[in-house]
């Protein structure tokens, strides 16, 4: 039974799942008609008491920033004259700026290429653990998972060393095969270079969500297909994966999240060699570049309700279009 | 002499519990055989993997092979092997002292220390008690309240950071450790992984028993719930650490003086610097500051593994 509620609420949207089970409460608890409802009623109301103190925070550490942001995007500052309100001028501008959209264009094509290749290979590892196919997978999968534990500044500062144009090892390796002179910072190698570096520190953590999904495919249901002659590539792409799907599509959305603010990397990249990097490189550099670099707070404001909306327009809008197609 | 004992019988304890896992562990995997599969493949698939391992590892291994070595030997030597003279000591002596004005190594580690610490507890005892109240309560406007904080996900950091920076200058919180500790204890995540944790393990009969029995919410919540919640609680203090040890953004924003810098910051400062200073032995600094950066996050996630898996767990339960 748990097993069974389980996949079904597997198989629903984190949204539908929610509303579902709100649902069930509600049936819940009217069928326990035994209960006086003015007791119940009171005794839920006291639940406001234990969200209040993460509410109080989250208002003053999330939602009135996010405010001052849309506020503070509506007027402009000048050095002289003051602070005046200027409408819509900030987006213009943000939304005229071709830099800014060529920064955005980039964190798309790096999550385009990134999040598929990164789960790929994820799901690729975390099939054959859950199979145990291979051996040491105990050792494979610790050994997977450590670049999570590497905070970003760090491996961008590693995997600068090493891409290094003059004295990095993966440069002279290049030349020992033949490739000479290759500059993997140069403007038409620096994305991909990203992307491997983005591959190196997220795909153990997929993996590892993947592995834990795949783990919680019921035994028997894999028991059938094997009594069925089904082949092992039969197992994992009818059975296995399609039980993963919703799994695969949270990964998806934050995945997307995250690499449509590409910040770090980018930046660290930049104090070794700034000639690829520019201040515009993307849209999450833009407004930091445009606020403590050019101190145009307001522009800058502006130009992160833009990503923001980018983020929800690209996030709701998948979410959207999967429904119509009938999946999840 | 007790005290030993006690130690000893713990350990095999541990070591017990550790065996009965990978007993289940590999009672819940299908033999191998039954697949089909042709007798090259096992040895073909661990291959890749041993190649994919080596992929994970060059970097790990360069930064601590290359922790060793002088500036010059860093860029002329082989990267992957160990060069004349052995540093080490002498680098992880540089990293308690102040370089060029730019700060002290030791005190951003403590600074990280103190930031991760103040702003997970805080994280996860906030999240304990909004996913309780999520999971467990019915009031008006739950669901709409809940949808909101987990929409929150979808907010850019820069949307938040930058506005926070500019409020933080008329408060008197630029420069502050709280600037940066207090926001860091908002986890839509942690919420939203506690809320999933207490609806799978916090049985609604048993809280209803409770009452019956006359124990007030608050006792409910302490003496009954709260030693269900615990692995959950667990896994959102790890999340919250690492989320808070790795930040880089809010504090390279909001911080202006260097004592004040968690290590990524000065990490960051440092390899900037590295490039722009002709004499200063810079690089080695960052190599081994960058190489004691990523040690106790990697113990602390060895140690704790089982933590994390039932809190990944619960991440593809969740959805």
């Amino acid at each position: 039974m748990t097993a069974q509620t389980g996949k079904e609420q597997a198989v629903s949207s984190m949204a539908t799942q929610t509303a579902a089970r709100q649902a069930a409460q509600r049936r819940a608890s009217a069928g326990r008609g035994s209960r006086p409802s003015g007791l119940r009623h009171r005794r839920d109301r006291r639940g406001i008491w234990f969200i209040a103190p993460f509410l109080v925070a989250f208002l003053l550490f999330m939602i009135a920033p996010l405010g001052y942001a849309i506020y503070t995007s509506l007027y402009t500052t000048k050095i002289i004259g003051g602070t005046t309100f200027s409408g819509a001028a900030n987006y213009t501008q943000v939304l005229q700026d071709g830099s800014f959209w060529s920064g955005v264009i980039r964190v798309i094509v790096f999550g385009a290429i990134q999040i598929p290749v990164m789960l790929a290979i994820a799901f690729f590892f975390a099939t054959i653990f859950d199979l145990g196919v291979a051996k040491f997978g105990r050792v494979f999968r610790t050994i997977f998972f450590i670049p999570f534990a590497v905070p970003a500044v760090v491996s961008a500062v590693m995997w600068a060393f090493l891409l290094e144009p003059q004295f990095g090892p993966f440069t002279h390796a290049a030349s020992a095969v033949g490739i000479h002179n290759v500059n993997f910072f140069s403007s038409s190698l620096l994305l991909p270079s990203i992307i491997v570096i983005a591959i190196w520190e997220w795909t153990g953590y997929n993996m590892v969500i993947l592995y834990t999904a795949l783990r919680s495919v019921p035994r028997d249901v894999v028991e059938a297909a094997i009594l069925d002659h089904a082949s092992i590539w039969k197992i994992i792409w009818r059975v296995k994966l399609p039980m993963v799907r919703p799994a695969i599509v949270l990964l998806i959305f934050l995945n997307s999240i995250g690499a449509l603010q590409l910040f770090t990397e980018p930046l660290i990249l930049a104090y070794f060699d700034n000639s690829a990097v520019s201040v515009n490189y993307t849209p999450t550099l833009y407004i930091y570049n445009t606020a403590i670099g050019g101190s145009q707070y307001n522009l800058a404001a502006a130009g992160a309700v833009v990503l923001g909306v980018v983020i929800v327009a690209i996030s709701v809008g998948s979410l959207v279009f999967r429904r119509r197609k009938g999946q999840v | 002499m007790s005290a030993s004992t006690v130690s000893v019988s713990r350990r095999e304890e541990r070591r017990e519990r550790r065996r009965q896992e990978r007993l289940l562990e590999e009672a819940a995997q299908i033999p191998i055989k039954l697949y089909g599969l042709r007798r090259g493949t096992v040895s073909g698939l661990t291959a890749l993997c041993f190649l994919f391992a080596i992929f994970t590892l060059i970097p790990i291994a360069w930064i601590v092979i290359n922790s060793t070595k002088t500036q010059a030997n860093i860029f002329e030597t082989f990267g992957f092997w160990f060069a004349r003279p052995f540093e080490f000591l002498q680098n992880f002596r540089g990293l308690f002292q102040d370089v060029d004005g730019y700060g002290v190594y030791f005190r951003w580690f403590g600074n990280t220390a103190l930031y991760a610490v103040l702003g997970g507890v805080g994280a996860t005892a906030l999240a304990t008690f909004a996913g309780y109240g999520f999971a467990r309560y019915n009031f008006r406007g739950s669901r709409w309240l809940f949808y909101l904080v987990i929409s929150a996900l979808l907010v850019p950091i820069t949307a938040i950071t930058l506005p926070l920076y500019l409020t933080y200058a008329k408060v008197h919180l630029i420069n502050s450790i709280w600037g940066m500790v207090l926001p860091s204890m908002v986890s839509p995540v942690g919420v939203y992984l506690m809320r999933v944790f207490v609806e799978v393990s916090v049985p609604r009969e048993l809280i209803d028993a409770a009452r019956i029995d006359g124990a007030g919410e608050v006792k409910i919540f302490f003496r009954l719930a709260l030693p269900l919640m615990l692995p959950g609680l667990m896994t959102v203090l790890l999340i919250s650490v690492v989320g808070i040890w790795n930040n880089y953004f809010l504090p390279l924003i909001i911080f202006s003086q260097n004592n004040l810098y968690p290590l990524t910051v000065g990490i960051g400062l440092w390899s900037e610097r590295a490039q722009n200073s002709g004499n200063a032995q810079i690089f080695p600094l960052v190599v081994v500051g960058g190489l004691v950066t990523i040690i106790p996050l990697i113990a602390l996630f060895l140690v704790l593994q089982r933590y994390w898996r039932s809190g990944l767990l619960l991440g593809s339960l969740a959805n």
